[in-house]
């Protein structure tokens, strides 16, 4: 009812025809404000994305490339990388790794952890990967969040932490072993020695023929008695990594010293033939030559793992490598490595032995090692036809 | 002195005019326009025009014809729902009030939310509305020239007069190519409320030297034209009664009305009568009654229906009544007010409603209930 309406009321001078003006200054006005703020934070998200160290990718459900903060283009400067498929970059294939964890974290919509080695720049460069499901509400166009973490120089670190640790506990061992071998070799060759000059003293009384076998049997006892003495030596010194320096040292005695050390599991075998084609001419290294020893153990050991069982053959190679670099080659005629587990040979604890026998740090300490020394370790290998594992050490280095 | 005001809106004005719908449309920011219109003027083919106008511009259009001769509350309701649904930017109406009067009501909410009794009197409309483009297809309510909107509330069952400025259409298309196509009766219908708009608006409280120079235009034009526009459709006929209707309106929506429309608002939302037949019934008591209050201004309006030039305003007056009800005798219109509202019980209640109408308060000569009682006696 209009009970209140009065004439003024219908003439209404006061009042016109409303305009959206006002109302759309104050909306322009309020958008201008909401968009400064959303820039501001934009710059604030976008400062924060590219102080993140870590490799960060946003990929699609099928793993293409849509977006990337400027550690990704440090890593691979080369190329507009969207559009392109994770896989291509990181493991020049074609389709998707099968440990991928992008997948398991979008199928169980959790943030999903796996660690992996690429292969960047002919470099093996070990990461960290982190998926997180960026799930759109409409359930369609899926996205995923990943973060990829260098850590090689972590893992190095880690390898080298294991190998002190196992260099302290094959010390005590080893500075055991040379107290318990040392006494009775000292009473052998003491006795052998006590011998010879019994020999010389009442050798007339005897006849000429024993007399000979004698003087021979001590001989080599005493010779046997010196040789044990110097693997004893030997042991101590791997044994005492923190004793040993970088200094120059000739490449092919380190690797007869150390199948000196497996003599005895290299003869044992009938079914393994050991072959050496070592560079006659080989130049000096500058190397810590008790942790160079290990590698080459370690590269011997895997070798006669892959032979276990197997008639075969372990090469050892030498070999000029250029101008300034001298290499290594242990080639074996065993099982090979399986193409899916090749890039996580190097991997700390990774170990396809049974237990026992190992628990997987030898390739991962070997990579630490010849790291330290500058130079690469790499692997060829076929299946059931052997592997071939090549170290490439600097012949002089500014140290 | 008490200040007056004067608002209408563009008015594009000519045979032919409709074709400026799309670039007015586009003019006014249009995208998808909120189409309204009735049957009959589905039927007579000019909603298949305006569509086909719409479309070849490029603008998206969604028709809503949901309207009654008398625009209910929930049909308003009903269209804001569409509007909204379907996004729209302006809107369109074709037709007469009734069309117009649903458009402005959807327009209302759809700017300002609630339901449309909310908006009942003047100056209540408080947000602005979507941009409003007008096209009568009628010589007669004037909606695309008013600031008025009438919307029965059914509840109650009272017309409702809603107020304000911002009903003013933004621009009124006004085509008198369009009347050819309206029968007799509706010309008649039509043509009678624009000159119950001129004369209401002439002597109204609120008439100014603005108003009152288009009430005599408007007069002037329907009596010379109804008659010929009426029985011959004569295209010039009807031309002037569309000018005349335009200036009627410009006249009333500014000056305001009378008891004439506060008791056709109420009878309307009674019985659901046609408007503009309730005008031949109660006008010329109407005019009887409020001629004390206005004899000068009520002689000239007898001498100009008349054509004669009697000294004395009375007489004049008087006889500019007598030949009214003699034009709607001869045009056979009924002029009983018994055939509208066969229970005379039924016009207690309906004076009473009127007194509460808005066009009540600009009536020149204040009128109780009684006194409009007594005019419907005399119209009985």
């Amino acid at each position: 009812m209009t009970s209140g309406t009065t004439l003024s009321d219908l003439i209404g001078i006061e009042h016109s025809k409303l305009g959206f003006f006002q109302e759309l200054q104050q909306t322009i006005n309020e958008l201008q404000e909401s968009n400064h703020e959303l820039e501001d934070q934009r710059r604030e998200i976008a400062a924060i994305i590219d102080g993140i160290t870590d490799v960060m990718m946003v990929l699609s459900e099928d793993l293409q490339i849509l977006s990337v903060n400027n550690e990704f283009h440090k890593l691979f400067p080369e190329g507009n990388p969207i559009g392109r498929h994770c896989y291509e970059l990181f493991r020049h294939s074609g389709g998707a790794c099968p440990e991928c964890p992008a997948f398991r974290s979008l199928s169980t919509n959790t943030v999903c952890k796996e660690t992996a080695i690429f292969k960047i720049d002919g470099c093996n460069r070990q990461f960290e990967m982190l998926a997180s499901p960026l799930k759109s509400p409409t359930g369609a166009g899926n996205r995923v969040l990943i973060f990829k973490r260098d850590v090689t120089t972590e893992k190095e670190f880690q390898a080298k932490y294991y190998q002190a640790e196992k260099m302290v506990t094959v010390g005590t061992l080893a500075t055991g072993v040379a107290h318990e071998v040392n006494n009775p070799l000292m009473a052998i060759s003491g006795y052998a020695e006590g011998i010879q000059r019994r020999l010389k003293k009442h050798g007339d009384s005897m006849s000429e023929d024993v007399l000979r076998e004698f003087e021979d049997y001590t001989k080599t006892i005493l010779q046997e008695c010196s040789r044990c003495q110097n693997i004893v030596s030997s042991l101590l010194n791997f044994g005492h990594p923190e004793t040993s320096v970088f200094g120059f040292v000739n490449l092919n005695g380190i690797i007869e010293e150390t199948l000196n050390i497996l003599g005895f599991h290299l003869k044992k075998s009938q079914k393994l033939t050991l072959d050496k084609a070592l560079c006659d001419d080989l130049p000096l290294i500058y190397a810590d030559e008790p942790r160079l020893k290990q590698v080459i153990l370690n590269l011997l050991t895997n070798a006669m793992d892959a032979l276990e069982e197997l008639e075969g053959t372990i090469m050892v190679r030498t070999m000029k490598e250029g101008g300034d670099s001298v290499a290594l080659e242990v080639e074996d005629t065993g099982t090979g490595i399986p193409q899916d587990i090749k890039d996580r040979l190097f991997d700390p604890f990774f170990t396809t032995k049974s237990m026992g026998k190992g628990i997987g740090i030898g390739l991962s300490t070997c990579y630490g090692i010849v790291k330290d020394h500058n130079g690469e370790i790499t692997v060829h290998s076929v299946e059931g036809e052997g592997s071939c594992f090549r170290v490439v050490l600097p012949v002089q280095l500014d140290k | 002195m008490l200040s007056t005001k004067f608002a209408i809106p563009d008015v594009i004005f000519g045979r032919g005019a409709i074709t400026h719908l799309a670039q007015c449309a586009k003019r006014v920011g249009a995208k998808r326009v909120f189409f309204v219109s009735d049957q009959g003027v589905e039927d007579a083919g000019w909603v298949g025009l305006v569509k086909g106008i719409l479309r070849a511009n490029g603008l998206g259009c969604v028709y809503f014809n949901e309207v009654n001769s008398n625009p209910r509350d929930k049909q308003v309701q009903k269209g804001v729902e569409i509007y909204r649904e379907e996004r729209c930017d302006v809107v369109v109406a074709i037709g007469g009030g009734s069309p117009m009067d649903a458009a402005k009501g959807i327009a209302t909410i759809v700017g300002n939310g609630g339901e449309i009794r909310d908006y009942e009197g003047a100056n209540r409309i408080m947000h602005p509305l979507p941009p409003m483009i007008f096209i009568p297809s009628t010589a007669g309510s004037s909606s695309d020239i008013s600031q008025f909107c009438i919307i029965t509330d059914m509840e109650r069952k009272v017309k409702m007069s809603i107020i304000s400025r911002s009903l003013v259409p933004n621009i009124s298309i006004i085509d008198p190519q369009l009347l050819v196509t309206q029968d007799r009766s509706l010309i008649l219908a039509s043509g009678i409320d624009a000159m119950a708009h001129a004369i209401e608006s002439y002597v109204s409280k609120l008439a100014s030297p603005f108003t009152e120079l288009h009430a005599l235009n408007a007069l002037k034009l329907i009596i010379a034209n109804l008659r010929p526009a009426a029985e011959e459709k004569d295209i010039e006929a009807l031309e002037q009664l569309s000018i005349a209707s335009t200036s009627a309106g410009m006249s009333f929506s500014n000056a305001g009305l009378g008891d004439l429309h506060a008791l056709a608002h109420a009878l309307g939302g009674q019985c659901d009568v046609l408007h503009g037949w309730v005008h031949p019934t109660l006008l010329t008591s109407v005019m009887r009654y409020n001629l004390p209050s206005r004899m000068a201004k009520m002689g000239e309006i007898g001498r100009l229906i008349s054509g004669s030039d009697i000294r004395s305003d009375q007489d004049a007056a008087l006889l500019g009544i007598d030949t009214l009800e003699k034009l709607f005798a001869e045009l056979d219109l009924n002029t009983s007010l018994r055939e509208l509202v066969p229970d005379k019980s039924d016009l207690k209640h309906i004076c009473t409603t009127a007194t509460f109408d808005a066009c009540h308060l600009t009536n020149p000569r204040p009128a109780s209930p009684e006194d409009l009682m007594s005019i419907c006696e005399e119209a009985w």
